[in-house]
This record gives structure tokens, C-alpha cells and sequence, in this order.
């Protein structure tokens, strides 16, 4: 085990990007850089060095507030390992396509990308909720000035409305937050943010309800899921491209990050209450945002309304309540950043060779001069539409297997989701690199630097479809005990709700259609099910809490 | 090594030529990329030989042999590994596939040789063959998927080659996706499968199957459906077939290798593969075989009306499956794929020779416009009669005892299988029909000029242009390029014509009743536990079948003889006094219009809702527009206060003092 | 002497320079009016500090001395560049803070 210290790894990006705004413009970015590799150096270490079976690894636990119970609380398990390995791997080519850039104000430009990766990482590795809310928060600042400052188009009202909406969620979840915690703590007790410490205690279960609401709000916002995707057209076309790699290929993963680590652990009753109100949510936005991305002439757009059906399927995933879908969730986080970063970066190509334009109309006939790029895209193009062999695939294929364990119609919906990414992902990669060539197109191979950034986030997206037992295996353990109670409880719900038809378990559920989830004739009814008794269970908010399980009967 | 290792290079072999190919284009000098893809799929051909030699050197009992190489997907309950599956199916699967596929490579090297592509074109083409291997060798169900999609992948990078063509881009869109709904419904059926037994391997799911279902039981039958699906996705079986026609503006040799031989029998494959399951659930197997019996006729229909050559001869493959399907589907899996191995011979081999008129005719394929090759190419024509005679079923041909077998078999089964085996005969009646038509129409009658030209020695050369369009096109999109080669003049087409053509004669050999049942013994031991592997037809009722189908084939051909050369304005008068018929057939049934009409404009007008509609009045308006208006509210209140005049916010510091002191000595009181 | 008389002198001037704050438009006199506040504090401050009969208050009044001083270079220096700037030297027109 090597000592490896999580402080250092946060804040190596930021201890550059002071040390970059106190030198010449020239050598602030490839300071930037260099630290974006040092933690990509870092990540690949705790990659190889992780025990899968050891819990939370390399923690640092320090009291910071102690009058509030705060504490500073850092440590890598399955479940942030590959989140931290995919934002320290993101940062690298954003940040080498931004350096070839160039920028006004260049220094406090890497200050702020610099910034941002700390915020990232710090959200991805806190142990304490309180300090996971604070590094949420933090992320938004350098966000709010590489959009407002150096977007293009119309930057300040997208920024303006990227940052009222995000913040309404993020306040939303501090109340939660700190509702959790005092709610939480036990008469006589202290209180206490720390997200383990949590875990093992409860929250009466009327408070569960609207703490989740609180969470799940500022989560969907992030992500974003239909219909909280308001901020995402204006924002991805006002982002610059490096940037937007970022925002779309990590940002978004914190919220359904939160949703494992946070709220199904600590929240199980919450959880299993509104689960059918996600699974909705999810399944309207992966068709949704199908349905829109392959209506839209942008290719931001494009792939932004992909992203909104691909987090749609992460949301699935995790709502299924059940160990593939949470696996799943995890290894398609992971997927869904490597290739829509690598779409960004590609698309900011295509873009220089179609004349700066961005419409797909004025795309076309761009792989003539450009084999390589045609290839790199292809692979990508296909990654993203979760074509078998690719590490999308395993990952959708395990969310689609936990959903039709759990609620086979959800899950029977979403899967049409499957065969829509085939048509926009496809009709994005015809209308630009196929067809006949646009008015304003010159197709040129790809250049070295462009290469650089591009060749091996798709090697690593090949990798991966290989052997995507990589991510899995490590993340097992760790994702399978945080949906395991709220998985319980859900059952016990369902189970008793099938027991006696008609009759109203839980009180005052939102919009979900409870019928359409009740498993049809022919469908294997969770073995939970079948002990009428445990439906009144989640009533009374009893923390029980059985032995965790192992997910798999691995040898 | 066992076959199991000689799975693994079997594998090896085309993906490592893909890869060279891929990443060497630049630095392969000439034509040297078409010769390391032949030579790398005749690697794998000569692996899957010696594979067989392994298997053939185990006692029957143990010709099951899987090797895994590593953890695929395994968490969380699931466990698939990397693995491959050896046992007689999938051998013989490898070697029709890796055979007919060397033999089209070998074309290719000709046919392509002037195409701008030409690296590429084999670098996909090695990588579909790999993917098709991978497909039959698949030792679970997750791998299965995993090479279904490839080939799809492969098929669509292979159908849009030209990818300049307009035509060309959205026949590719329209295959990828149908396959892909094929991928999704194997995917549900991956499911149904693994929920009931727990395992995704072929063997653990059929021996769990035994004990979680019962016979007809609802859930296996929508498995089976479901692997119906995606079966017939792939094997362009109704309603999932129009996506076949439309792929013929690949290369005509991608033609002959995805659409005839090899990837559209993947259907076939599956349901041969997954027959334990079929048995359980008969229901499922009728309805495959109705659909089956139903395409096959459908097909044949609309073959006798097109007049595009190349889709002449995909309904004609459409129409074929049919037949396998209903083999399959009837249990006789051993007839079933021996018409698939048959089918491969004679439809390459149609296939390449129609490639090669087509190259005569500088890219025209509307057989209206061919006529009286026979001298001009007498080799073509030669070549071309085999196949069409194979594909009619002409007694002692390949086909004739493939089909017939398949028909025999059906007929046997009894009950409603025996109407569905009158269907198959009337099915070969049409098929002989159509199949003569092409011959008589493209190759008799009077020359055309370009068999004139032809006969003079004169190449076919031309500058290519969009057929659909007549624009020329500026570069090398649209016809391999402006040199033309024809079998007379290229020896690598003529040597894989003939060897496909001798095949195509004596591919019958390997299962003539009562005499040889090699195939059939070979196929046993995977199929040693169907309930119906003692339940075949006496050799008598198989010859009077197999006489049944001769007499039905040569009176077809007779038929087409007078209907197409002799009384041509036969034809013509049927056309005009049954113009509906007529423009319901060349229509193909209007299937493409339904498809458009209730698929595709319901979900563009759905997105185009979703972006004027949903977009700005809901998310836009409602929760954008909310949340700001809510924030603007508050921050209104805010601003109202701050005033900008200095006196009112000392004003404010005043009172906030005093009413502060007045705090205080009240407490203090 | 009681110190309540002191405190009372105290409170009117406080009293008076509170009112020419709100009252009165011009910053000179405005900042008059403040040294006038603070001036009331500090005969208070300096009052109560011999009532009770040790010095801790006439440090404070010292101090306040310092801040006042120090307040008034910076008023008059804003007075001087707002007149400099021909802006308006009333501060009922300068009001572009406002929210």
C-alpha cells in the first residue's frame, strides 16, 4: 500500500495555478499542465496500488469544525476511484487543447481551470458531507468565470442562468444538508457530517422524504435530467471548448455521484419513497433527450441532448436499486465522461475545418482528406452509442439488467433509448464526416497536437471495452453496500404493494405511476417479495441495517 | 493445442489483418493490403480446418470445448467471460464463413483493385469476417452480442464504403439501426434468460432453462421471441427486412459476403444455437416458422418484379433464409444449415457474377437495360447458370437437395408444418421463376452495346458518376473506379467463381439421402439432445420430396423461359392487365412507406415537438423562467432597500442603533 | 460636578450632529455634522471616564480622535475629487449605487 496523501492530489492544482498567476503568461499553462499529469500520475498509482476488498483507502481525517461536528474527511474507495481517475484524466487533454489555445488574460485563465480541478476532486473524494456540499459549491465559482469570461456568444446571460439555476439546487441541498445532519444525530448525541457516520444513523422517515427531494433536485440539476436541463443549450454553446469538455464530461458525473454516496446510503427510506418518481425522470430523459438530439442542427447540442439521455440511463441505473444497476451506474459515469469529452474535442476539429462553423447543415464529406480522424471519431461515435464491445455497452447493458430485475417496464422503455442513440449518433457522424462535402468544408487530416488530446482518451475508451472487469471489479464492493438498504426497503415496498394490491403503502407519492411498476405475469418477482410482513417496515424508519452482502459470487 | 486455442487464432487471424491493414495503409505499397486480408482469412479458414481435425479427434462426447481468456463482465451476480465455444455448429459456421469469405476476398483483390478505398475497403472487410467469428463462437450470451453488433457495425461501414453517395449514407443508417433493434431485443432476451437460469454461457443457460421453465412456459416464449427478433433483424425476415435491399449499394462483393453469405445467416445461426430453448417452447418455433414460410414467399414475389439486378438476387437471399429459418424453426437444424452452407456457394457465386456484368455495364444494374452477355461473357454466364440453377433447385444441384431436405423435413413434422412445406414448394416454383428470369433477361436475347463492346475486346472503362443522380461525382465514390474488371479478364475473380461454382454443383454431396449424411452426423453431437433427432423422414418420402422439388424446378424454368425469352410480350400484356398487382410488387409491398409512415416521421415530428414545443414552453418557460423569476423576486425586495441615498442609509444605521439601545434598556429594566 | 450633565451636553450634540446628517444635503457639512457625533462620543466617553476614576476611557477617546481625523482626510479627499469630476457636491444626486 503506498502512503499516498489526498490532500496533495486535491490541491496540486491549485498550488499551481497561485504558482501560475505569479508567472509570465507563457509558462502558466504548461504549469497548469503539468500538475493536471502529476494528479493523473496520482490516480493511475491509486488505480494500480487499490485493494478492492479494503474499504475507503488513503483517508485523512482531521477536525476542522469541531463545534459543527465538520471534519476534514478525504478517502478513495470503488465507488470515487474511477471518478477521480476520470477527472484526473479529463483535466490533461482539456487543459493541453486549452494551452494550444489562445486566451486573453491567459494566466487567470489556468488559474481558474486549475481551480476547478480542485473543486472536482475534492466533491469526488470528501468523506464529509459537509465538505462534499463546500467543494460542490466550489466547483461552481471557476466555472461561472472560464463561461462568463471567456464563452462566446451570448455568455453572460447563459453564465447568468447556468449559475441561478445550479445555485437554487446547490442551496436546496445545503438545507438538506444540514437537515440531515441535525435530524441525524441522536438524542445526547453530537452531531456529525461524516458521511459513514451518517450511514449508521437514521433520519425519521417523514424528514427522509423531503431532505431526498431537497438532494435529488440539486443532483438532476447538475447532471442535467429532463426537465431540469433549462441552463444546458445556452451554456454548452456559450462554453469554450476545453471547458465544455470539463463541464460536460465531469461536472455532470458529480451529481449522479452524490446520488451513491450520499443520498441512497444515508436516505435509504427517501430513496426507496421516490425511487418510481426517478426511474420516471430517467426514463423521460433518455427518450427525451434522444428524441432532441437527433432533431438538433448544433453538434454541441448534439451532444448535449446525448448526454442528457446518456445521465438518463445513469439515473436508471442507480434508481434500479439493485447491484448491476448501481455497477453499471458506476462503470457508464466513467464511460459517458471519456467519450463525450473526446466528441467535444473532436467536434472543436471538425468546427476548424468547416469553415468555424458549427451546424451540422454545413458539415459534410470530412472524412475525404482525414482517414485518422474519420477513425478516432468512428471509434468514439460508437462508444457513445453503446455499440457491443464498447465499454458503453457493458455499462448500459448492466443498468438495462438491473432495471428489468427491479421494474422491468422502465426498463423495457429505456431500452428503446438504446436503438434512438444509434440513429443521432450515427446521423452526427454522417452528416459530417459522410455525404457530400459542405460549402465551406476543406477536409484536412487531423493535426499532431489535436492527436495528442484525442488518440488516447479513445485508446483508453478501447481499453476499457476490453476489459471493462477493470472499473468493476475494483468498484464492486463498494457500490453494491450503498443502494443495498434502499434496495431492501424498495422491495419490501413493492412486495408489499403487490401483496395487496390497491392499498397505499407509503403516503403522498409524487407523480410516479405506480401501477405501470408492478411487475407484470411473467416477471420474476424479487425473492423480497415474497414476506408480506416487511411493508410496514419502512413506516416506522427502524434502522435496520443487515450484513452487507457481497454482490457476486466471484471466485 | 485443442481447438479450443484454435478457436483463439482462428479469431486471431482477420483481426490482426483489419489492424495492419488500419494502421499500415499508409506504408502498404500497391495492392498489397488486398492480398494480407485474403491471406489472413485463408489463415483463418486453415485454423478452423485444423480446429475441426482437433474436434474430429475427440470422441463424440466431448466435441464441446470452450476456452476462456479472461473476465469479461462479471459483478454484482453476473459472470461472463471472454469466452469461446467449440463444439461441430460453430466449426462448421467458421469454416463456411472463413471459407466463402477467403474466396470473396480473392474477388475483392480484383474487383476493387482500382478503388481509391482500397485499403480501407479490406481493412473493413477483415474486420467484419472477425466479427463474424466472433459472432459463431461466441461462448455466452453477452459475447454473442458483443459479435452480433460488430458485424453490424462492420455491415454498415461496408454499406456506406462510398460514403459520399447520399443513397449509400442512409441505406448504411438504416441497416445499422434495424440491426441494432435487433442488438436491444437480445439484449431483453439476454435477460429473460439469465433471470431465469443465473448464467449467460450457452450451456448453463440451456440445462437451467430445463428446471426454471416449463414446456410453452409465457416468459421463454417471449425469450425466444425476442431472439426471434433479433434473429430476423439480422436475417432480414419480415417486417425487419427492408434494410437488405437497400444495403445492395455496397460494393457488389460486400454483396456477396454480408448479404448473402455469411452475416445474414447469423439469424439462422442463433436459433440453431439457442434450439434447446425452441424446443421448450414450440409456440415460439411455429411462429418463427410461419414468419419464415411468409418471407420466403413474400420475397420471391417481389424478386419476380424488381429489375435492379443486385436486388433481384437480395430478395432472392431474403426468400432463402425464409427456407432456412423454417428448417430451423421445423427442427431439422441439420437440413437447415445445410441449405445455409449451400446458400453461401450459390449466392456468392450469383453475386459475383452478376458483379461482374455490372462492371460490363459500367455500373448500370437495371436488367431492362442488360441483354445477351452469353458470348461476350461466356465464363460469367457460365458461372452465372450454375448459381441460378442451384439457387432453382435443379435436380442433382446443391440447392436441390439442400432445399428439398428442408422441405422434406417440414413435411414430415405434420399438422400445420406440412401446409408451411406446400408454402416451400411454391416458394421454389417462384424461385426458379425469378432466378431463370435474371438469366434469360441479363444473359440471352439480343446483346446490348456493351456486349458488343465487349466482344470486341473493348475494356469497360468510365469515369464514374452517381447513378441516381447522373451527376458526376469528383472523385472516387460511387463505382470501384474507372477501370472496370470483368471474370474474362481478371484471373483472382475467375478462380473464386470457379471454385465457388464447383462447390455450388457438388456442395449436395455432403448430405444426399440414403447415400451420404455427413453433415448430419458431423452436426450431431450439438444437437445429440433435441427431441427430434430421431424423428426424421424415411429416405423413400425424401426422394419422392427431393422428385416433387425437381419436377416444381424444372417447370419453373420452363415457365421463365417462355414468360421472359421466348413469349416476352406475355409479360408485358400481365403487366398492363394487372397494373395493381404490378405496382404492389415493385412497391415491395409498401413496406419502406410503412416504416416511414409510422416509424420515422412519428419520431422526427416528436422531436421537432420536443425543440419548438417542450423546449421553450415547459423547460425553458416553467423551470427556467421559475427559478429566475423567483430569484428576481427576492432580489427586487433587496434592491428596493438600497436606495443610493446616503441619508436614507444613515437614516437605517440610526434607527438600527437606537432601536439596538432601546433593546437593551428594556432588558436591563 | 455629576456626570449627568456631562452625558446630557453629550446626548444634544450627539442629537444635533445626527440631525444634520439626515437633514442636510452637502457632504461638507455632512462630515461636519459627523465629526459633531463623534466629538459627543468622546466628551462622554472622556465624562465617564473621570466619574469613574481610571483612564481607560480617554485611551478611547484618543483613539476615536485618530479615526475621526483619519475619516475626514478621506471625505474631504472624496469631496475634492467629486468636485474635481464635476459631479455634484450633494449627495442626494449621488445616488448610483442605487440597486
Amino acid at each position: 500500500m503506498l502512503a499516498i496523501n489526498l490532500s496533495v492530489v486535491i490541491f496540486l492544482p491549485l498550488a499551481a495555478g497561485l504558482l501560475a498567476a505569479f508567472l509570465p503568461a507563457r509558462a502558466a499553462r504548461w504549469i497548469v499542465l503539468a500538475a493536471a499529469v502529476g494528479v493523473l500520475a496520482y490516480a493511475i498509482l491509486m488505480i494500480i496500488d487499490f485493494d478492492s476488498g479494503a474499504g475507503l483507502q488513503w483517508r485523512t481525517d482531521r477536525a476542522w469544525i469541531p463545534e459543527l461536528g465538520v471534519r476534514y474527511s478525504l478517502g478513495v474507495d470503488g465507488l470515487n476511484l474511477f471518478l477521480v481517475a476520470l477527472t484526473a484524466l479529463l483535466w490533461v487533454p482539456a487543459t493541453l487543447a486549452a494551452a494550444f489555445g489562445e486566451w486573453e488574460r491567459p494566466r487567470l485563465f489556468f488559474f481558474q481551470l486549475a481551480l476547478a480541478e480542485t473543486a472536482v476532486l475534492g466533491a469526488f473524494l470528501a468523506q464529509d458531507l459537509a465538505l462534499f456540499v463546500l467543494f460542490f459549491d466550489l466547483m461552481l465559482v471557476p466555472f461561472y468565470f472560464l463561461i462568463g469570461a471567456w464563452g462566446r456568444g451570448e455568455r453572460v446571460q447563459a453564465t447568468t442562468k447556468f449559475v441561478i439555476y445550479t445555485l437554487a439546487g446547490s442551496l436546496l441541498m445545503l438545507a438538506g444538508a444540514v437537515a440531515l445532519g441535525v435530524l441525524a444525530t441522536p438524542e445526547g448525541g453530537s452531531i456529525s457530517f461524516s458521511i459513514a457516520e451518517l450511514e449508521r444513523r437514521s433520519v425519521p422517515a417523514g424528514a427522509q422524504g423531503w431532505i431526498f427531494l431537497a438532494f435529488a433536485l440539486a443532483f438532476l440539476i447538475k447532471m442535467p435530467a429532463f426537465p431540469f436541463h433549462g441552463w444546458m443549450p445556452d451554456a454548452y454553446r456559450a462554453t469554450p471548448m476545453p471547458v465544455l469538455v470539463l463541464l460536460s464530461g465531469v461536472l455532470s458525473k458529480v451529481g449522479a455521484y452524490g446520488f451513491l454516496r450520499v443520498v441512497a446510503p444515508t436516505l435509504p427510506l427517501g430513496t426507496a419513497r421516490f425511487q418510481e418518481l426517478l426511474l420516471v425522470i430517467a426514463v423521460i430523459s433518455i427518450l427525451y433527450g434522444s428524441l432532441l438530439a437527433f432533431s438538433q442542427d448544433d453538434v454541441r447540442l448534439v451532444v448535449g441532448y446525448s448526454s442528457v439521455a446518456q445521465l438518463g440511463f445513469i439515473t436508471l441505473g442507480i434508481f434500479s436499486l439493485d447491484p448491476k444497476g448501481a455497477q453499471g451506474a458506476v462503470l457508464q459515469m466513467v464511460n459517458h465522461g471519456l467519450v463525450v469529452a473526446a466528441l467535444f474535442l473532436i467536434l472543436a476539429v471538425l468546427a476548424a475545418r468547416a469553415g468555424g462553423s458549427e451546424s451540422l447543415a454545413r458539415m459534410g464529406g470530412l472524412a475525404q482528406r482525414a482517414p485518422i480522424l474519420a477513425g478516432v471519431f468512428l471509434v468514439v461515435a460508437l462508444a457513445t452509442l453503446a455499440m457491443p464491445g464498447t465499454p458503453n455497452f457493458a455499462g448500459e447493458l448492466l443498468i438495462l439488467f438491473g432495471a428489468f430485475q427491479t421494474h422491468l417496464v422502465y426498463g423495457l422503455v429505456a431500452s428503446a433509448g438504446v436503438a434512438l442513440a444509434a440513429v443521432y449518433m450515427i446521423r452526427l457522424y454522417q452528416r459530417s464526416m459522410h455525404n457530400k462535402r459542405g460549402d465551406a468544408v476543406a477536409s484536412a487530416e487531423i493535426g499532431g497536437r489535436d492527436l495528442a488530446a484525442i488518440a488516447p482518451l479513445a485508446l483508453v475508451i478501447v481499453a476499457l471495452g476490453v476489459y471493462p472487469q477493470l472499473v468493476l471489479s475494483r468498484s464492486e464492493d463498494a457500490t453494491v453496500t450503498k443502494v443495498h438498504e434502499a434496495g431492501e426497503r424498495a422491495a419490501a415496498v413493492q412486495g408489499a404493494r403487490g401483496a395487496q394490491p390497491g392499498q397505499r403503502v407509503l403516503p403522498g407519492q409524487g407523480a410516479a405511476p405506480r401501477q405501470g411498476a408492478r411487475p407484470g405475469p411473467g416477471t420474476q418477482v424479487p425473492p423480497q417479495g415474497a414476506q408480506p410482513g416487511q411493508g410496514a417496515a419502512p413506516e416506522q424508519g427502524v434502522p435496520v441495517r443487515p450484513a452487507v452482502p457481497r454482490g457476486g459470487d466471484r471466485p | 493445442m485443442n481447438p479450443g486455442a484454435w478457436g483463439w487464432v482462428v479469431l486471431g487471424f482477420p483481426l490482426a489483418g483489419s489492424l495492419l491493414i488500419a494502421f499500415g495503409w499508409r506504408v502498404l505499397p500497391g495492392r498489397l493490403a488486398g492480398w494480407l486480408a485474403t491471406g489472413a482469412v485463408l489463415g483463418a479458414f486453415g485454423a478452423a480446418i485444423t480446429m475441426l481435425a482437433g474436434l474430429l479427434g475427440l470422441g463424440a462426447e466431448e466435441r464441446e470445448v470452450t476456452s476462456t481468456a479472461f473476465a469479461y463482465l462479471s459483478t454484482a451476480g453476473l459472470d461472463a467471460g471472454l469466452s469461446i465455444l467449440v463444439d461441430p455448429l460453430s466449426v462448421f459456421m467458421c469454416l463456411v464463413v472463413s471459407g466463402v469469405s477467403s474466396l470473396i476476398h480473392l474477388y475483392s483483390v480484383a474487383y476493387m483493385t482500382s478503388d481509391r478505398g482500397y485499403d480501407r475497403y479490406f481493412s473493413y472487410l477483415n474486420f467484419f469476417v472477425f466479427s463474424m467469428l466472433l459472432l459463431v463462437l461466441a461462448g455466452n450470451l453477452v459475447l454473442l452480442i458483443v459479435g452480433w453488433a460488430f458485424v453490424g457495425a462492420a455491415s454498415y461501414l461496408l454499406i456506406s464504403f462510398w460514403y459520399r453517395r447520399h443513397t449509400a449514407t442512409e441505406a448504411g443508417i438504416k441497416a445499422f439501426v434495424i440491426n441494432v433493434i435487433g442488438d436491444v431485443a437480445l439484449v431483453i432476451a439476454a435477460f429473460l434468460l439469465f433471470n431465469a437460469t443465473g448464467a449467460l454461457d450457452w450451456a448453463g443457460v440451456f440445462t437451467g432453462a430445463q428446471d426454471a421453465f416449463v414446456r410453452d412456459d409465457g416468459t421463454l416464449i417471449a425469450a425466444c421471441l425476442l431472439l426471434l427478433v433479433g434473429a430476423f433483424a439480422k436475417s432480414a425476415q419480415l417486417p425487419l427486412h427492408t434494410w437488405l435491399p437497400d444495403a445492395m449499394e455496397g460494393p457488389t462483393p460486400v454483396s456477396a459476403l454480408i448479404h448473402a453469405a455469411t452475416m445474414v445467416t447469423a439469424g439462422v445461426y442463433l436459433i440453431a444455437r439457442a434450439h434447446p430453448l425452441f424446443e421448450q417452447a414450440p409456440t415460439a418455433a411455429l411462429v418463427g416458422a410461419v414468419i419464415g414460410t411468409v418471407t420466403m414467399l413474400f420475397a420471391a414475389t417481389v424478386a419476380l418484379a424488381q429489375t435492379d439486378l443486385k436486388r433481384i438476387i437480395a430478395y432472392s437471399t431474403i426468400s432463402q433464409i425464409g427456407y432456412m429459418v423454417l428448417g430451423v424453426c421445423s427442427f431439422a437444424y441439420a437440413a437447415g444449415l445445410f441449405h445455409l452452407m449451400t446458400h453461401a456457394f450459390f449466392k456468392a457465386l450469383l453475386f459475383m457474377a452478376a458483379g461482374s456484368v455490372i462492371a460490363a455495364m459500367s455500373d448500370v444494374k437495371s436488367i431492362d437495360r442488360m441483354g445477351g452477355f452469353r458470348h461476350s461473357m461466356p465464363f460469367t454466364h457460365a458461372t452465372f447458370v450454375i448459381g441460378a440453377l442451384a439457387l432453382a433447385g435443379f435436380p442433382l444441384m446443391s440447392g436441390f437437395f439442400s432445399k428439398d431436405d428442408v422441405l422434406a423435413f417440414t413435411f414430415d413434422r405434420g399438422g400445420i408444418y406440412a401446409v408451411l412445406a406446400v408454402g416451400g414448394y411454391i416458394g421454389a416454383a417462384l424461385t426458379a421463376l425469378y432466378a431463370f428470369r435474371m438469366v434469360f433477361r441479363v444473359f440471352w436475347g439480343d446483346p446490348v452495346p456493351e456486349a458488343l463492346a465487349l466482344s470486341r475486346g473493348e475494356h469497360p472503362h468510365v469515369e464514374p458518376a452517381n447513378p441516381d443522380t447522373g451527376e458526376p461525382e469528383d472523385n472516387d465514390v460511387g463505382f470501384p473506379g474507372p477501370e472496370h474488371h470483368v471474370a474474362e479478364q481478371a484471373w483472382p475473380m475467375a478462380l473464386a467463381m470457379g471454385v465457388l461454382a464447383a462447390l455450388a454443383v457438388v456442395g449436395g454431396a455432403v448430405g444426399i439421402p440414403g447415400v451420404t449424411a455427413t453433415l448430419e452426423h458431423f452436426l450431431e453431437p450439438t444437437f445429440a439432445d433435441s427431441r427430434f433427432v430421431e424423428e426424421i423422414p424415411s429416405d423413400t418420402a425424401r426422394w419422392i420430396g427431393l422428385g416433387i422439388g425437381g419436377v416444381v424446378a424444372i417447370v419453373g424454368i420452363g415457365l421463365a423461359y417462355r414468360l421472359y425469352l421466348s413469349r416476352y410480350e406475355l409479360t408485358v400484356e400481365l403487366r398492363e392487365r394487372l397494373p395493381r398487382v404490378t405496382t404492389f410488387l415493385e412497391r415491395k409491398w409498401y413496406f419502406d412507406e410503412l416504416f416511414e409512415l409510422a416509424v420515422v416521421r412519428p419520431l422526427a415530428r416528436l422531436g421537432e415537438l420536443g425543440r419548438t414545443v417542450i423546449e421553450s414552453e415547459l423547460v425553458q418557460g416553467v423551470f427556467v423562467e421559475g427559478t429566475s423569476g423567483i430569484v428576481r423576486a427576492g432580489s427586487s425586495l433587496a434592491r428596493g432597500v438600497q436606495s443610493g441615498y446616503l441619508r436614507a442609509y444613515a437614516l437605517f444605521l440610526l434607527a438600527g442603533a437606537g432601536a439596538l439601545g432601546l433593546y437593551f434598556l428594556i432588558a436591563s429594566v | 460636578m455629576d456626570v449627568a450633565w456631562f452625558v446630557v451636553l453629550s446626548a444634544f450634540i450627539f442629537c444635533a450632529g445626527a440631525a444634520g446628517v439626515l437633514l442636510r444635503r452637502n457632504p461638507l457639512v455632512i462630515l461636519l455634522c459627523l465629526e459633531l457625533m463623534l466629538n459627543a462620543g468622546n466628551l462622554a466617553l472622556v465624562a465617564f471616564s473621570r466619574a469613574h476614576g481610571n483612564g481607560d476611557g480617554q485611551v478611547f477617546a484618543l483613539v476615536v480622535l485618530v479615526v475621526a481625523a483619519c475619516e475626514v482626510v478621506i471625505g474631504l479627499g472624496l469631496i475634492v475629487a467629486m468636485y474635481r469630476r464635476r459631479i455634484p457636491v450633494d449627495v442626494d444626486r449621488v445616488t448610483e449605487l442605487h440597486g
